[in-house]
């Protein structure tokens, strides 16, 4: 976990995490070990991240991890699922009048040390041909700092990650802008070790299981009520907890995925609570809708 | 892996340890029932058990193939030959004994696989012994020690050195330049203790008049035949994995094993069964459930977990991490198997260089080779450490128990203690040496 990414893994000062990752750990647990209280989060800088989960210090790595085919390959990790779609975009000062990317040619910006887009950053500008000066920081805390110090004219990382430094920014969310251009694609999620199979195939479908919940309505307050009424369908009887041929299987509890649900909510649930308009964020869900409102969030079947 | 099962195969671990250590049970029987405690808790599962012996099956085969091949030659006359040859070399001195012990072993360790060769060598040396009228137990663990430490002669000389020198791109001959003196080092270092470690060899002195007479080979078509098989054996550990059909050293000793009896076999010396029961079975079913105890060791993660905490204690100070690698893998090397332990220290040492943000994180996976020149000495550093560490103990290395287990045969049995005596030393004053080297060669590269 990081404890600065505001709205996906935060620390207060009374040493509660909250966040979109948080929750996610939370139905991890709760489908795991049957009770989502039963987490134990591990602080770590991006560089870190990986050597941590390949040396067992950590089971589940929840960093704002994008997936990436060197990273699956190499590493012997896996990334079962995508937990949130994002795209490396850049903030600026909103008196600095830029508009687009082009205007921030030759422009000094600046960039986390050891996370992608410190390689996609002078990639894109080279491919169109326009110069940039990156400041390279060693934390995600550091370059927020020098940004808003004026060090440099942009900031680039997960458009969601500018979302949360925006919100914090001194002069208010309302004196930047994130610019419209999205350099990549930053499908992020749980990563695991490679080489156990049960673990990955749980963690991915609890992702699965907060996805089709909110498909079908199912939230933590109709959770009873929707399970019973629904458990003659096939792809339903996980929620009731009635057919345990496949908890037995990844030695869960049999109502693993109710308990889930119980614990954090539905996929939108626990995106208006971390993310949604209500929030400092208030990031638009745009890729991370349903499938059936036009994002990419798809479930398989559950039966 | 729960707390609690980390906690029983630590707990586990160091019963074993200390049951053999201070001689309450045959060894074999301490680590078969350390194997079945572990298996009796969910520790050691089928597929750990696999893990193990994957990684255990090239040394067992090497050993295998070594003790067959040497069982062979031994009805053939050449070892009397040779040791005659040996003894007569000595001059009847114990200190040139000693010496021609050492260089006799260390080059042939550089290329060889290093228990094997103790295996093929022990006769001349056990026979050398007797004329000399000293006890062979001391000769025979110096000649375990000098295998294990010849083996960082070369980037080819031990699985330890080969591990992490391709694993971080070295070449046979980068290996040459950056490594192979201190190797040289490892292996001097021990000659100037051996007056201090086993006076009465040292000093001894006999005349050797017709003992050291050369006997003549009494079947010179069969002891010829064999000496083929040791030659395809030695050439196809040098060159067989240039070959169109990659054959590695366990593949090679299985293939010499098989030769050897045939040829026993077809000129009707002896009946397969009466040369598969010389097999020395003890050595080979220790080291297989050693194996698994060290499977269960590496799967706590304890020693790869540090790859987070080295960084948090000793930021990015790599000479100083090089250092504490040194003395740690060396302490650890001494009680467990080294290649397991190697290939464990590596997963952390890449670990800690990304997490000191040294490297980016693509060296974790295999084929990076962008080592910055600074972070060279902490890879060299845990090197000897896995390989020297291992000199200590009767168990920290395979040359080791075959060792004591060729003694045990000629009836003098090796406890842990009594190898400890020569070991100890001998593997202190190494890591002091190659701690010095580290230094150099830190200082030489600024």
């Amino acid at each position: 976990m990081s404890s600065e990414i505001l709205g996906f893994s935060v620390r207060d000062a009374s040493g509660r995490w909250t966040g979109l990752n948080v929750d996610f750990c939370r139905a991890v647990a709760a489908a795991a070990l049957g009770d989502p209280e039963k987490v134990k989060y591990v602080e770590l800088k991006a560089s870190a991240r990986f050597p941590a989960l390949q040396s067992n210090v950590i089971d589940l790595l929840m960093r704002n991890t994008t997936w990436t085919l060197s990273r699956e390959a190499l590493f012997k990790v896996q990334f079962p699922a995508v937990l949130y779609y994002d795209g490396q975009g850049f903030l600026v000062p909103k008196s600095a009048g830029i508009k687009s990317l082009a205007e921030l040619g030759g422009a000094t910006v600046c960039v986390e040390k050891g996370t992608t887009h410190e390689v996609r950053l002078p990639e894109y500008f080279r491919l169109h041909g326009w110069a940039v000066k990156p400041l390279v920081i060693d934390s995600a805390a550091g370059v927020a700092e020098a940004f808003l110090a004026g060090r440099c004219a942009a900031y680039t990382s997960d458009a969601s990650q500018l979302a949360g430094v925006r919100a914090r920014a001194p002069g208010g969310a309302q004196a930047y802008d994130i610019l419209p251009e999205r350099i990549s694609k930053e499908p992020m999620g749980p990563v695991v070790r490679g080489g156990d199979a049960e673990w990955a195939t749980l963690v991915r479908w609890v992702l699965h299981v907060l996805v089709a919940a909110e498909e079908h309505g199912m939230t933590r307050s109709n959770l009873e009520a929707k399970a019973k009424q629904m458990q003659a369908i096939a792809g339903w009887r996980v929620f009731s907890g009635n057919d345990d041929r496949i908890a037995r299987t990844l030695g869960v509890p049999a109502n693993w995925a109710a308990r889930a649900i119980r614990a954090v909510g539905n996929y939108g649930e626990i995106y208006e609570r971390n993310l949604g308009a209500a929030t400092p964020l208030a990031i638009e869900r745009g890729l991370n809708r349903l499938w059936t409102q036009g994002g990419l969030l798809y479930s398989p079947p559950l039966d | 892996m729960t707390d609690f099962q980390i906690s029983v195969t630590l707990v586990v671990f160091a019963v074993v340890i200390i049951a053999i250590a201070f001689d309450v049970i045959d060894m074999v029987l301490a680590a078969l029932l350390g194997a079945c405690v572990l298996a009796a808790f969910g520790v050691l599962g089928t597929a750990d058990v696999h893990a193990a012996i994957e990684t255990a099956g090239g040394p067992l085969a090497l050993l295998f193939g070594g003790m067959v091949v040497a069982r062979m030659l031994e009805t053939t006359g050449v070892f009397d030959r040779l040791g005659a040859l040996f003894l007569k070399a000595t001059g009847g001195s114990g200190k040139r004994y000693l010496i021609l012990l050492v260089g006799l072993i260390a080059p042939v360790c550089a290329l060889l696989p290093n228990a094997t060769t103790v295996i093929l060598l022990a006769p001349l040396i056990v026979s050398a012994a007797r004329a000399l009228k000293v006890s062979f137990v001391g000769p025979m663990v110096v000649a375990a020690v000098v295998s294990n430490s010849a083996g960082m002669l070369t980037l080819v000389g031990d699985p330890a050195t080969f591990l992490v020198g391709s694993s971080i791109g070295m070449t046979f001959g980068q290996y040459l330049r950056k490594v192979s003196l201190a190797g040289l080092l490892a292996v001097l270092v021990i000659i100037p203790l051996l007056p201090r470690l086993m006076p009465d060899v040292w000093n001894s002195r006999v005349e050797l008049a017709g003992a050291a007479e050369v006997p003549p080979i009494t079947r010179p078509a069969f002891a010829a035949f064999a000496l083929i098989v040791l030659v395809v054996m030695v050439a196809l550990f040098l060159f067989g994995e240039d070959l169109p059909v990659h054959i590695g050293p366990p593949g090679v000793a299985i293939m010499a094993a098989t030769l050897a009896l045939l040829l026993m076999y077809g000129a009707r010396v002896e009946p397969v069964e009466a040369v598969l029961r010389d097999v020395d079975w003890k050595t080979l079913v220790f080291l297989a459930a050693i194996f698994c105890l060290v499977q269960a060791f590496t799967k706590t993660g304890l020693l790869q977990g540090m790859s987070i905490r080295l960084h948090d204690w000793f930021g990015v100070q790599f000479t100083l991490v090089a250092l504490v690698l040194l003395a740690s893998i060396g302490v650890l090397s001494a009680v467990l198997a080294n290649i397991p332990v190697v290939a464990a220290s590596l997963v952390m040492t890449k670990g800690y260089l990304v997490a000191a943000e040294a490297v980016p994180e693509l060296a974790l996976g295999p084929g990076f080779t962008e080592w910055p020149a600074a972070t060279i000495p902490v890879f060299i550093a845990m090197m000897f450490g896995a390989t020297l560490g291992g000199n200590a103990t009767l168990i920290g290395a395979s040359a080791n128990i075959v060792s004591a287990g060729i003694c045990a045969r000629e009836g003098e049995r090796v406890t842990f203690m009594g190898f400890m005596r020569y070991g100890l030393p001998i593997t202190l004053v190494q890591l002091a040496a190659s701690a010095l080297y580290v230094v150099a060669f830190v200082w030489l590269a600024c």
